[in-house]
C-alpha cells in the first residue's frame, strides 16, 4: 500500500526533475542554494494556502474567496500595527482569528443553507473584496513599524556569500513548516482526516458511516481561515506594505497548484506531499522562465497548457486502466464459459 | 386575477419577475429624474445585451453540471485576434466593408474554436469542466497578453463601431442581436431534442449515456455553443469600446455565473430556465447601474451583488424547506 501511494507521485516528481534539468542547462544560476531560497521566499504563502485549500477540494468544495480573505487579513493586520499594537504576537493571533471568522461565515453558509461552495465563496469573495476596497479605496498601506519589518528580515542559518551578501532561510518558515505538519497530522492521523477523505468520496455514505459531516465542513473551512490568518502575516513581513490589488486573481494559481500536485477536484483524492510538488512545479516553471528569458507573456500560456496537459494525461492514464479492467473481466467469464 | 397573481408567485420566474419590478419601483421613486432619464435607460439598454448573452452562454454549461471559466477570456482572445485582421485589412486595404466581415467572421470562428478547445478537453478526455476551463482561461489570456502585449488593439472601420452604438427604429443594434439569441436558445433549451439531452446530461450523466444519449458528442456541441455566445458577446464589446483588450469584460465572468444561478439554474446542473436568466440579468444590470447613476461606491455595488446572490439562494433554501414540511 505505502508502495503504490509513492508511485503515484513519481510521474510529478519525474516531470519536476525534467523541467529543473532543461532550465539548469539553458540557465545554470538556476541550481543555485541563492535561487533556491528565493524560491522558497517568494512561495510560501502560496504554499500554505495551497495547504488550506486542498482540505477544502479533498472535502469536494472550492474556494474561490482565498485571495480576498488574505487581501482583508493583511489590510486589517496593516492598520493595526500602525495604529494598535506592534506586538508580533498580537498580530498573528489577530490575523488567525480574522481567517477563522471569515472560513466560519463560508463554511456556515455551506453547511447551513446549503449553498454550494463556488457560489457561496463567490459570494463572499464579491463582499469581502467591495468592502475591503471601499475601505483602502484600493490605496497602499505603508508604514509598517520598524520592529515588524525587522522580524520579516531575520534569517535562520545565515551565510555571507563571497560579494558581501547575506543568504539564509527566511524566517517566515515559522510559519510554513508547522502549518505543512498540521495538515500533514489532521488528514493523516485524525478522524477529522478520515472524515475529510470519506465524505469528498461520498458524502451520504460518509454520513451514514456516521460521520458529522457538517462539522468536518465547517470546520475545513474555519481551519483553511486559520492558515489565511498566518499567510497574511507572513506576506506582510516579507512585503513590509500591505496593497490590496496584490493578490488578484491568487485564487487561480492556488486551487492551480493544488491540482497540478494532483488532488481531484471532485473531492476525496489529494496528499499533502502532492501539493507540494504541485507548488514547485508552478514556481520552478516561473521561475525557470523568468531565468530564460521567456518574455512573461509567455509565462500565461505556458502554465494554462501545463494545467490542461498535465490533468488531460492523468485521465486519458485512468481511462487506459478502466478498459484493460473491463478486458479482464470479460476475459474472465470467456474463460468460465470455456 | 387573484389566481394569476398566485401562478405568478408559484413559480420562480414569478418571483424573479416580481423582483425586478420591485427593484425598478425603488430606483424609480428614490429618483425618477436619474434612473428613467433617456440616457440611463439607453445606456442600460446598450449594456444588457454582452451581459445577457454571456449569461446564457454560462448557463447552458451549467445545466450540463459543468462550469465555464474561460468564458470571458474566450470573448476577448476572439475580439482580439479578430479585432487584428480587421484593423490591419482596414489599414492596408481601406476597405471597410472587406475588414469588417473578415473581422467579425474571425471572431466568431475563434470563439468557437475555443469552445471546441474546452468541448474536446471536457467530454472527449474527459477533465473537470472548472479545471479544463481553468487551464483555458490561462491559455487564452496568456494568448491575448502575447498579441496585445498588455495595450489595446483599435482602428476599426466605423461600420463596426456601428454595430454597437447605433439603434434601428430606436432600439439599439445589440438589444437586437441579444433579442434573437434569447429566442435561438429558449428554442435550443427548451424546445429541441438536444436541449432535453443537455438536461438529462446534467441531472445524471450515466442515466443519459444508458438512455441512448451521446454525452460526450452533446456535451462537445454545448461547449462550442457557449464558445459562439462568448464570441458575440466579444463582438459587441470590442464595438462598443471601440478596441479590443485582454480584461475588457472580465467582471462578467462571475456576474454571468451569479446571473445563472439567480435566474433559478441548479448550479449542479440540470435544471436552468431562458426566462429566469434573462429576468435575473435584468436585476443585476438595473441593480449595477442604478447604483451607479445614484453615486454609490461601485466597491459597495460589488458588496450588495454578493449579498444578493446569497441572499436569494438563502431565500430558496427556506422556502423549499418550508415546502417539504
Amino acid at each position: 500500500m505505502k508502495k503504490l501511494k509513492m508511485i503515484k507521485e513519481l510521474p510529478l516528481i519525474i516531470i519536476l526533475v525534467l523541467i529543473s534539468i532543461v532550465i539548469t542547462i539553458i540557465n545554470p544560476s538556476f541550481l543555485t542554494v541563492e535561487n533556491f531560497l528565493d524560491l522558497l521566499k517568494s512561495n510560501l504563502v502560496l504554499t500554505m494556502m495551497a495547504m488550506g485549500m486542498l482540505l477544502v477540494i479533498l472535502t469536494g468544495g472550492i474556494d474561490v474567496s482565498v485571495a480576498s480573505m488574505i487581501t482583508a487579513v493583511t489590510v486589517i493586520i496593516g492598520n493595526s500595527l500602525i495604529h494598535f499594537s506592534q506586538n508580533i504576537l498580537v498580530t498573528v493571533l489577530l490575523a488567525t482569528l480574522c481567517g477563522v471568522i471569515l472560513g466560519l461565515i463560508n463554511g456556515l453558509l455551506i453547511t447551513g443553507l446549503k449553498i454550494p461552495p463556488i457560489v457561496a465563496t463567490l459570494g463572499t469573495m464579491s463582499m469581502i473584496l467591495g468592502i475591503v476596497l471601499y475601505v483602502t479605496n484600493g490605496n497602499w498601506i505603508t508604514g509598517i513599524p520598524q520592529n515588524f519589518i525587522d522580524f520579516g528580515r531575520i534569517m535562520i542559518l545565515p551565510k555571507t556569500l563571497a560579494d558581501g551578501r547575506v543568504i539564509g532561510i527566511p524566517i517566515q518558515i515559522i510559519f510554513l513548516l508547522p502549518i505543512i505538519i498540521l495538515t500533514w497530522f489532521v488528514l493523516k492521523h485524525t478522524v477529522i482526516g478520515r472524515g475529510i477523505y470519506a465524505l469528498g468520496g461520498n458524502l451520504e455514505s460518509a454520513d451514514r458511516m456516521g460521520f458529522k459531516t457538517n462539522r468536518i465542513i465547517v470546520f475545513v473551512y474555519a481551519f483553511e481561515g486559520f492558515i489565511i490568518g498566518l499567510s497574511a502575516v507572513a506576506h506582510t513581513s516579507i512585503m513590509r506594505q500591505v496593497d490590496p490589488n496584490a493578490f488578484l486573481g491568487f485564487e487561480m494559481q492556488v486551487i492551480a497548484a493544488v491540482v497540478l500536485g494532483g488532488a481531484s477536484v471532485l473531492g476525496g483524492y489529494g496528499s499533502v506531499l502532492g501539493t507540494i510538488i504541485g507548488v514547485a512545479l508552478f514556481s520552478v516553471i516561473n521561475n525557470g522562465m523568468i531565468l530564460m528569458r521567456i518574455p512573461t507573456f509567455w509565462q500565461k500560456i505556458v502554465v494554462g497548457l501545463i494545467i490542461i496537459s498535465s490533468i488531460s494525461a492523468d485521465m486519458i492514464q485512468k481511462q487506459r486502466e478502466e478498459h484493460l479492467k473491463v478486458r479482464v473481466d470479460v476475459d474472465e467469464v470467456a474463460s468460465y464459459e470455456a | 386575477m387573484k389566481l394569476k397573481i398566485k401562478g405568478l408567485i408559484a413559480t420562480k420566474e414569478g418571483i424573479l419577475f416580481i423582483i425586478f419590478l420591485a427593484v425598478v419601483a425603488i430606483m424609480t421613486i428614490l429618483s425618477p429624474s436619474k434612473f428613467l432619464s433617456n440616457y440611463n435607460l439607453q445606456s442600460l439598454a446598450y449594456q444588457l445585451p454582452e451581459f445577457g448573452i454571456l449569461s446564457l452562454s454560462m448557463m447552458l454549461i451549467i445545466i450540463t453540471g459543468g462550469i465555464n471559466l474561460s468564458l470571458t477570456f474566450s470573448a476577448t482572445l476572439a475580439m482580439i485576434v479578430g479585432g487584428l485582421a480587421m484593423s490591419s485589412v482596414f489599414a492596408n486595404t481601406g476597405g471597410a466593408f472587406l475588414a469588417l466581415v473578415i473581422g467579425v467572421a474571425l471572431m466568431l470562428v475563434v470563439a468557437a474554436l475555443a469552445g471546441i478547445f474546452n468541448g474536446f478537453v471536457v467530454s472527449y478526455i474527459g477533465v473537470t469542466p472548472m479545471i479544463a476551463t481553468l487551464g483555458a482561461a490561462t491559455l487564452f489570456e496568456g494568448i491575448s497578453l502575447n498579441i496585445t502585449k498588455g495595450g489595446a488593439i483599435s482602428g476599426f472601420p466605423l461600420s463596426f463601431i456601428m454595430i454597437g452604438n447605433t439603434a434601428i427604429l430606436g432600439i439599439p443594434v445589440p438589444m437586437l442581436i441579444f433579442v434573437v439569441i434569447l429566442i435561438l436558445m429558449w428554442l435550443l433549451i427548451e424546445k429541441s431534442k438536444m436541449g432535453a439531452a443537455i438536461i438529462m446530461i446534467g441531472c445524471n450523466p450515466k442515466v443519459a449515456e444508458f438512455s441512448g444519449i451521446k454525452v460526450k458528442n452533446v456535451l462537445f456541441k454545448a461547449y462550442m455553443i457557449s464558445g459562439l455566445l462568448a464570441g458575440v458577446a466579444g463582438v459587441i464589446m470590442a464595438s462598443r469600446y471601440n478596441s479590443a483588450k485582454e480584461s475588457y469584460g472580465s467582471s462578467y465572468l462571475l456576474q454571468s455565473v451569479a446571473a445563472s444561478v439567480l435566474g433559478g439554474t441548479s448550479i449542479s446542473g440540470g435544471e436552468g430556465r431562458v426566462v429566469g436568466t434573462l429576468l435575473a440579468a435584468m436585476i443585476l444590470q438595473v441593480i449595477s447601474s442604478g447604483l451607479n447613476i445614484f453615486g454609490l461606491n461601485r466597491y459597495l455595488t460589488n458588496v450588495l451583488m454578493g449579498f444578493i446572490l446569497i441572499f436569494v439562494l438563502a431565500i430558496n433554501f427556506v422556502t423549499e424547506k418550508f415546502k417539504k414540511n
